[in-house]
């Protein structure tokens, strides 16, 4: 299998891609960062490693980068999120080639976060070889130890009344400091116009109050369902260290086990959310 | 400046004296996320040697998030109700680059419009710093006309001699009262000591000299220099929010009903494409190496010109917790180098 840059370096000289998004090392090690790389002379900056963490598809639905063909670095998960762009119809599958990552895991995260742990995500995942790609690399990573310790922690919350769960999420919503990076990171947050950015009528109070974060959160949680991959993007960008993906996985699990649907595995099926059925069951929130 | 030795049990003692005279006292949280009001004087720990807290000690006088005032509406009459933001504060443990922050951010606060709310809480607030001795990669504080020993924006500042005795050096007249009122908890010290200490704490890695910084600012607004950050910064403005000198906000009212609600005062930042967005549609800065250029220029360039001051500690927040792993000191160091 041919190393990153023998793939990035074939991808501009048989005009694949006008550009590549990927990773390069950052000023620290053991850490990277994105990068788009645009000339056969750039390509000498990309790496893969386990601290490849960002889900790079992100970017494919920037303003600037739509309609344009772009080749991207992506695991298995971040190709989830790829996947459910071109489900969603934000991202044509013929303009985006993927770099499928095979991969072993990467690390938990960087600076606060204990970085010689496998991700939590990487312990569950399904799609360590991808399953949609262009053409695939391998990630040469060592085995890193670790446990899933929030399918423990989803599993308490299920146990909680909800006035004791309510209690939780009140006191872990008092952190939120309204910076929105959760959004920002997000690679299906796509909308042009935020809800949480309206304020004809304001929806959402702007101010990071316990109201105006509790609305904020919850609301972005049921835009998640159905739709969020699992890449945890969100709480490791999270400045107030609030843990998001209790809430993205439990609302996961239910759109599994109440509809048998699992986003980002297959760009053809019909998605959760936009998909209107006769048949739907509707005893679900009973 | 004078000095004198403290023990931790006096440090703790001296903490609940101030508790007791009605102070409320602020400092890092067991886990270094931020600064909280302490419960336990007990559990009040000093950490020399730890990274800077995740959120800095800015919202301890400058909150994420205030009421300016209320409001009542009835017929023709409108009744507006004032807030005052009382409430004495003690910030315990802030290293230099905390401390420094405020001395920086009294400026702006107090320009052309002074802020009573900033002001009434700087005014009631005694701010105890402590020398660090935590380095990493993405500190710069000898940069930008800082140090870890230094005693900028504190009233008196700890210096750790052993882990159960520390150096105490006198700034301000707010410090020098503070000493006085409780003669027992203090010995006079040496002054060699914790100057030893104190010189025996090195600088950061991370070097450059922030003149030149703008003077390459000065002449360079059009430029491709920040294209390739405009690629991957994604705009979610940690950055501006884990700063301590970042000092944005946003003035929002928030209706209950026609009739009563309140005007809120909430952080904001330059890195969100809504922050210039004209009522028009028009935005100046329309893509994102435009935000980062603007906050760049702000903190090394503008700041500068208008009160002759950087608008950054050296803390590394930005950076550390960057979710692109953009490094702001890495970027102006070589923009140092440009000129």
């Amino acid at each position: 299998m041919a190393d990153i840059i023998s793939i990035a370096k074939s991808i501009f000289e048989n005009q694949k891609a006008e550009m590549i998004i990927g990773y390069a090392k950052a000023t620290k090690e053991g850490r990277t960062r994105p990068v788009v790389v645009r000339t056969l002379d750039e390509v000498k900056e990309l790496v893969l490693n386990s601290f490849c963490l960002n889900n790079l598809s992100t970017y494919l639905t920037r303003k600037e980068n739509k309609g344009k063909r772009v080749a991207i670095v992506a695991k298995g998960c971040d190709i989830k999120a790829i996947v459910q762009l071109i489900a969603e119809n934000q991202i044509r599958r013929e303009n985006v080639y993927v770099v499928g990552v095979k991969c072993s895991g990467v690390r938990r995260g960087f600076e606060g976060h204990d970085s010689t742990k496998i991700a939590e995500k990487c312990i569950t995942c399904n799609v360590k070889t991808p399953h949609l790609f262009d053409e695939l690399v391998e990630m040469k990573g060592e085995e890193l130890p670790g446990t899933d310790e929030k399918a423990e922690s989803i599993v308490k919350l299920e146990q909680m009344t909800a006035n004791e769960r309510f209690a939780y999420w009140e006191e872990q919503f008092e952190r939120c400091i309204k910076c929105y990076a959760c959004r920002q990171i997000c690679p299906l947050c796509y909308c042009e116009r935020c809800i949480a950015d309206k304020s004809m009528p304001r929806w959402i109070e702007t101010s990071p109050t316990k109201r105006g974060n509790f609305a904020w959160n919850i609301v972005r949680a049921f835009h998640l369902s159905g739709r969020c991959i699992g890449c945890n993007e969100c709480e490791r960008v999270c400045p107030a260290g609030i843990p998001l993906s209790l809430i993205n996985r439990k609302m996961a699990k239910v759109a599994k086990s109440e509809f048998g649907y699992e986003s980002g595995m297959d760009p053809n099926a019909p998605t959760l959310i936009g998909t209107y059925d006769v048949k739907d069951k509707e005893d679900f929130i009973r | 400046m004078e000095e004198y030795v403290i023990s931790l049990e006096g440090i703790k003692g001296l903490l609940e004296n101030l508790t007791r005279e009605g102070f409320n006292i602020y400092a890092p949280s067991k886990n270094n996320d931020r600064f909280v009001k302490v419960k336990d004087i007990d559990e009040v720990a000093l950490f020399p040697d730890r990274r800077p807290t995740d959120i800095s000690a800015k919202e301890c006088l400058f909150p994420k998030c205030e009421p300016v005032f209320y409001y009542k509406r009835e017929k023709n009459n409108v009744e507006i109700v004032d807030i005052d933001p009382n409430g004495n504060k003690v910030l315990f443990g802030l290293k230099p680059c905390d401390a420094a922050s405020f001395t920086i951010i009294h400026k702006v606060f107090n320009w052309d419009y002074k802020d009573k709310f900033y002001n009434k809480r700087f005014d009631n607030s005694l701010i105890i710093g402590l020398a660090c001795t935590y380095l990493d990669d993405y500190c710069f504080c000898t940069s930008v006309g800082l140090s870890p020993v230094s005693t900028v924006g504190s009233d008196i500042l700890l210096v750790r001699l052993s882990d159960v005795s520390f150096g105490v050096i006198v700034i301000t007249d707010k410090g020098g009262q503070l000493v006085k009122r409780y003669p027992q908890l203090f010995e006079k010290g040496e002054p060699t000591k914790s100057k030893q200490v104190l010189d025996s704490i090195g600088g950061p890695a991370r070097k450059f000299d922030h003149k030149k910084v703008k003077e390459w600012l000065d002449n360079n607004f059009e430029t491709d220099f920040f294209n390739s950050i405009g690629d991957i910064c994604v705009g979610c403005g940690q950055c501006t929010f884990v700063c301590p000198t970042c000092h944005c906000f946003d003035i929002v009212d928030e209706d209950y009903l026609y009739s009563e609600g309140r005007r809120m005062k909430n952080w904001d930042g330059c890195q969100f494409y809504l922050f210039t967005l004209h009522a028009s549609g028009h935005n100046p800065r329309d893509t994102q190496y435009k935000r980062y250029r603007q906050r760049v220029n702000h903190k090394f360039k503008y700041y500068v010109d208008r009160f002759q001051e950087v608008l950054c500690t050296g803390c590394g927040r930005c950076s550390r917790g960057c979710p692109v792993s953009i490094d702001i000191g890495d970027i102006v160091s070589r923009i140092s180098k440009l000129s």
